[in-house]
């Protein structure tokens, strides 16, 4: 979006003939080969080191990613040679260009210092760290005086549909790979270096323009990019061979964003910040934990699961109305005390019912333990069951139920912010005076906002309490509501991909990062900081949500106005 | 007779110190508009200030002499964290929407409680805080009246802090300053009042009473955890509504009526009829708080004392 916004004047004075490469070019090129190289070499005597670089032309980890930051280089080195000219016309290459070398040169300075660190001095270091990191310091210099390229907005590019679905498509094998393989990583050192390696790229394509490209295909192909999305999260434990360790994670990464997504409808689409919402996603645990056949339930009624959902959903959506009915008097900063208060007032009942402080119903601080496992027309879910000779374990089986409860939650979302009420909630979250007086009913649609997210925080409660066995009080406090909020924040608010971007974010680095497990709340506290100050928007920003931070921008303002007018002409001609 | 007498000299304990941090919530909205989320952890980073100046600078003596020592330490720890927190996490953010200073305001609640957890020796269990000859120790006994010296402590220490705000907010150029910002921040810039600057003084104001509220919450608990500050910070956010946020008497008149009406619904909530009373006693009264706080912020916002009415969307 950087790029698209620049004043087409100072780019159009710099523009460079593509036809005669630069003494640049040749330099960045040369750099690359030597990266290339350099990678294939032994990096250092160690086995010990890095996990293993010490031999030939059998690259370790660290190697390959090297490697993989020297093709795309190239890619990008051709793409300025004159190889792809429709794209060239839509990526800056020489900003990318720049990104890369940076990243390749900070990479592997890291990378000898590491070394010389870990060995008691340089003289452990193989010639091939040296050739790759003249190699990375060359693409660095090289690309440092190339002229930035003149590119179009890519809204006003259109290409073959089969061309914009195959780039989707690719984009998606990509994540499930990329995810794949990140999660096969046991050493922590090499995951944080995969991870920053990923920002690094991500960095280079950011600055060439590449995902706003994206943004727009997926803008066009919609459908297409969700049916996607949804087959690679299909996938993922095909990939996994019925390991646990990575499926327990991702079940929980789908429970979490299955509630953001809840709260995405209050807080994203309706604007009502809610501090408490971790209490919906309680009560339909506790809901689901009464009802369970569990020898501790303390209700001795015992209906099938689906009527189970269906009662915990709305048990939720009824205290969602009783905490949305304030929103009639209060807003703003007083709507999230109350919210914040609400959850705690569910937290301490559900610690106290239990038969000496009041009635028994959830046996206080014990919680309801020994949840037994779904049962579905004799498919049990604590069971390895085999798919096509690949075993998916009990996480995996929870993975695919909640799969589908997360794709019903998303159509509903969607089917939701694209109908009358979600313009109503916009409007609500805009200027609630303005949207009263052009006859939205605002009352009834924050009720509704509330009700809604605490049904689906509901359903997935008493999913959740099965899949985690027990349920306890101390699974529901505030800082729960506060990680919720964060995923919404950190993936950017309103979005779905943004939050589900989040919600992985959230749940999932902690996991890998065990080395600084201790430290996660403290990195989580300074993180939300740092996103309010750099990027408030979040990572995936809606453009109209980042327009509301950035009011002053009238280049972006214009460019929402075009995109959307892009966007009513296209759908009305596919009507 | 003397069982209520006794609940309202333990209410008024309690509300003493609400109402000490209750200003903090109070003068910093009062000025920018700003729930100042964080301020339970300042709080929190008071009392901690105490305790690290009390075990590394005063060698560890219970002599009476050390507690001015100890309150100086206390408010320097919370006034730094509060002065810090505003120009880095806040000032950035003083044009954003709404919504963006609060969730800073929660990410750095978070920091700041596991900070001290991880960083403060000892901290991730409760400590012990010194129990200091005079302020400690034997209580008074009035007819069938029990005094705790340390709750004694709490309320002459409120009523000092009141009284010296009270002359610095009226009496002195740079309190006037603050008043004419709360009341309308763009003529008093225009008036020759450095803002930013008066900012910075609520937020160190509010610290200083936070941070001599850490004091006698060590006191009268005779220990702490880095989790105090967020319950003591909601509850003292409850005062300050109560009294009608914005308004510093209010925040005090709001404080001291929490803390009775917290300890008499303890005591008095036991004697419900029809069962009722299975949701009365000490381990509901937290519900019984936030249920006030919840009724107060819908049916009345401004607050008991209705001193100003604040567009709150």
């Amino acid at each position: 979006m950087n790029t698209s916004t620049l004043p087409n004047g100072a780019r159009g004075t710099t523009a460079v003939t593509v036809s005669r490469p630069s003494m640049q070019w040749y330099l960045t090129l040369a750099g690359v080969v030597l990266l290339i190289v350099g990678s294939l070499l032994s990096w250092c005597y160690d086995e010990g080191v890095l996990g293993n670089v010490s031999l030939n032309v059998n690259p370790g980890p660290i190697q390959v990613f090297m490697i993989v930051i020297a093709v795309l280089t190239l890619f990008f080195l051709l793409l300025r040679g004159g190889l792809f000219p429709v794209l060239d016309r839509l990526l800056d290459s020489a900003r990318a260009l720049r990104a890369l070398g940076a990243t390749a040169t900070a990479f592997m300075v890291a990378v000898v210092i590491v070394i010389a660190l870990q060995t008691s001095g340089l003289a452990n270091a193989d010639p091939g760290v040296f050739v790759a990191l003249v190699g990375a310091a060359l693409i660095t210099w090289g690309s440092w005086s190339l002229a930035s390229d003149p590119t179009v907005d890519p809204v006003s590019v259109h290409m073959r549909g089969w061309v914009d679905i195959l780039v989707i498509v690719a984009l998606l094998a990509i994540v499930l790979f990329g995810a794949a393989y990140a999660l096969g990583q046991e050493d922590g050192t090499v995951f944080v270096l995969f991870l920053s390696v990923l920002g690094g790229v991500s960095l280079a394509l950011a600055r060439s323009g590449l995902f706003s490209w994206i943004r727009v295909i997926a803008q066009r192909h919609r459908q297409v990019l969700m049916l996607g999305a949804f087959a690679v999260a299909f996938l993922f434990p095909f990939t996994q061979n019925g390991s646990d360790a990575n499926m327990s994670i991702a079940t929980q990464v789908i429970i979490f964003a299955t509630t953001a997504l809840g709260l995405n409808i209050v807080v994203g689409l309706a604007g009502l910040l809610d501090l408490g919402y971790i209490a919906f996603l309680g009560a339909g645990a506790y809901v689901g934990a009464t009802l369970s056949y569990s020898a501790f339930a303390t209700i001795h009624w015992k209906p099938p699961f689906i009527v189970v959902m269906i009662i915990g959903a709305c048990v939720s959506a009824t205290l969602g109305l009783i905490i949305g009915t304030p929103t009639l008097r209060v807003s703003g900063d007083y709507l999230a005390i109350v919210t914040l208060a609400f959850g705690e007032i569910f937290r301490l009942a559900m610690f106290n019912l239990d038969g000496n402080n009041g009635p028994n119903l959830t046996r206080g601080p014990n919680g309801i333990p020994a949840i037994p496992d779904l049962e579905f027309f004799g498919f049990n879910f604590g069971d390895t069951h085999s798919i096509f000779g690949i075993p998916i374990n009990r996480f995996g089986n929870y993975y695919f139920f909640l799969l589908v409860v997360a794709a019903i939650i998303i159509l509903v979302f969607t089917r939701l912010n694209n109908s009358r009420i979600g313009r109503g909630w916009v409007a609500i979250r805009e200027d609630e005076k303005a949207a009263e007086a052009m006859g939205v009913n605002t009352f009834g649609l924050k009720l509704f906002a509330f009700a809604g997210g605490a049904f689906l925080a509901g359903l997935a409660g008493t999913v959740k309490a099965h899949q985690d066995v027990s349920v306890t009080p101390d699974q529901y406090v505030f800082l729960e509501s506060a990680f919720l909020l964060a995923a919404i924040v950190l993936g950017g608010m309103g979005t779905v991909a943004g939050v589900l971007i989040g919600a992985t974010i959230l749940k999932l680095l902690p996991e890998k990062l065990r080395f600084v497990s201790d430290y996660r709340l403290l990195i989580f506290g300074l993180l939300l900081v740092l996103i309010m100050r750099f990027r408030p928007e979040g990572l995936v920003a809606s453009h109209r949500r980042q327009l509301e931070f950035h009011e002053e921008d009238t280049e972006l303002a214009e460019h929402v106005e075009h995109a959307h007018l892009e966007a009513t002409a296209g759908s009305e001609g596919s009507a | 007779m003397d069982l209520f007498m006794q609940q309202l000299v333990n209410g008024v304990t309690l509300g003493s110190l609400y109402a000490l941090i209750a200003v903090g919530y109070t003068v910093v909205y009062g000025i920018v508009q700003l729930i100042n989320f964080a301020h339970g952890e300042v709080f929190m980073i008071g009392a901690f200030g105490a305790l690290g100046t009390w075990s590394y600078l005063l060698g560890e003596s219970t002599s009476i002499w050390v507690l001015p020592i100890m309150i100086i330490g206390a408010v320097a720890a919370s006034t730094g964290t509060a002065v810090i927190m505003e120009r880095f996490a806040y000032r950035p953010l003083r044009h954003a929407p709404r919504l963006a200073p609060l969730i800073t305001a929660i990410g750095v609640s978070v920091f700041l409680q596991e900070a001290v957890r991880l960083f403060y020796p000892g901290a991730k269990s409760k400590l012990p805080f010194p129990q200091i000859d005079v302020v400690t120790g034997p209580a008074f006994k009035l007819g069938g009246v029990v005094i705790q010296r340390a709750a004694l402590f709490t309320v002459i220490a409120l009523v000092i802090c009141a009284l010296l705000l009270w002359l610095f907010v009226n009496r002195t150029k740079l309190g006037r300053g603050m008043l004419a910002v709360s009341q309308d921040p763009d003529t008093a810039r225009l008036m020759g009042i450095n803002v930013d600057r008066i900012i910075v003084v609520a937020f160190a104001l509010g610290a200083i009473l936070a941070g001599v509220a850490g004091v006698a919450q060590g006191l009268q608990n005779s220990n702490i955890d880095f989790r105090i500050g967020f319950l003591a910070g909601l509850k003292a956010f409850t005062a300050a509504v109560l009294g009608g946020i914005g308004n510093i008497e209010g925040a005090v008149v709001g404080g001291l009526v929490l803390g009775v009406v917290e300890a008499l619904v303890t005591q008095y909530t036991q004697y419900l009829p029809f069962g009722l009373s299975a949701f009365g006693g000490s381990s509901w009264k937290d519900v019984w708080t936030f249920a006030l706080l919840i009724l107060v912020l819908v049916f009345r916002p401004q607050g008991l004392m209705g001193a100003r009415v604040v567009d709150r969307a």
